[in-house]
């Protein structure tokens, strides 16, 4: 009991948890489609995104399925581990992700699904936009 | 995560190779009796469905004691939920030398506000347990807060006295 009380204790101690002129070339060059045409996007939160960019691509993902932060965590680690993202964030009332890709070369649309489908979710839609 | 209610206090850690299933460990006290156990759990997903505005979740639950293995237990768990609301079940049987007992809950929520992504998230509940070993049914309030990786849940009731629900995600 008083290993379990102690480990408890522990845990629950660590558990208190603890616009700019780039936004703009990125509305304008939404040349990439890989399957976004029904991708609803809503440009001040693209904007206000990709304002600390200076280049790459940005993936504005709709997910079906993410309807909780917590569940929602999972994604954002699973794509901050590739050295090519450079940010990520996650609009829950849209149910959108957004994943800032520091590189120029062609986004894998299937390793998008597949990352995101490794988290219990389902991708409808991709929009690729360029910075 | 850590758990404690009128039953048992228990400390699990597991991991998720796939969101499919996840194996772990955990410690038990079963305070009925002072026995303590240390489970290999599995718990695996047997169904979900994704829409825009929701998720439903139907989990199986099982667990055994490799240093004594009539000591085990096996369940469900269900849940469907939206940003504003949620609702869960679960069944679980404990099977012991000793005591034999089963735990079954309904639980609903409602989030009174929705929050972005990384704001607290607050959720006010309803939960109905019965544990076997003491025969009826409690009802009490609990309060569902979540920021970040961090996940706490407290209820209370006269009857069944604290159950308390808390996670990290590593």
């Amino acid at each position: 009991m008083k290993k379990i009380t102690a480990v408890m204790l522990l845990f629950a101690t660590t558990s208190v948890v603890t616009a700019n002129e780039n936004a703009d070339h990125a509305m304008h060059q939404a040349d990439v489609f890989v399957d976004g045409s029904t991708v609803d996007i809503d440009p001040e939160q693209i904007k206000q995104f990709t304002s600390d960019l200076q280049g790459g691509q940005v993936a504005v993902v709709s997910v079906m399925g993410m309807v909780c932060d917590f569940c929602a965590r999972g994604i954002e680690k699973t794509f901050k581990r590739d050295k090519s993202v450079a940010k990520v964030d996650v609009d829950l009332s849209k149910g959108k992700v957004l994943i800032a890709f520091d590189t120029e070369e062609p986004i894998d649309r299937a390793e998008i699904d597949r990352k995101i489908l490794a988290n219990g979710q389902n991708v409808t839609a991709v929009l690729m936009l360029n910075i | 995560m850590a758990f404690s209610d009128q039953a048992k206090n228990s400390f699990y850690y597991h991991y998720s190779p796939t969101y499919k299933f996840s194996v772990g460990v955990e410690a038990v006290e079963i305070r009925q009796n002072g026995d303590e156990h240390s489970y290999l759990r599995l718990t695996y997903l047997l169904d979900r469905k994704n829409t825009q505005k929701s998720q439903r979740n139907l989990y199986l639950q099982s667990g055994v004691d490799p240093v004594d293995l009539d000591h085990y237990f096996y369940g469900v768990l269900g849940d469907w939920e939206t940003r504003r609301l949620f609702s869960g079940f679960g069944y679980k049987r404990i099977v012991d030398n000793k005591i034999d007992f089963e735990e079954n809950f309904v639980q609903f929520g409602i989030a009174p506000y929705l929050g972005d992504y990384g704001d607290l998230h607050t959720w006010i509940m309803v939960k109905s347990k019965k544990n076997t070993l003491f025969r009826s049914w409690s009802t009490y309030p609990v309060l569902r807060l979540f920021k970040g990786n961090g996940f706490a849940e407290f209820g209370y009731s006269d009857q069944s006295q604290w159950d308390i629900h808390l996670m990290y995600r590593f």
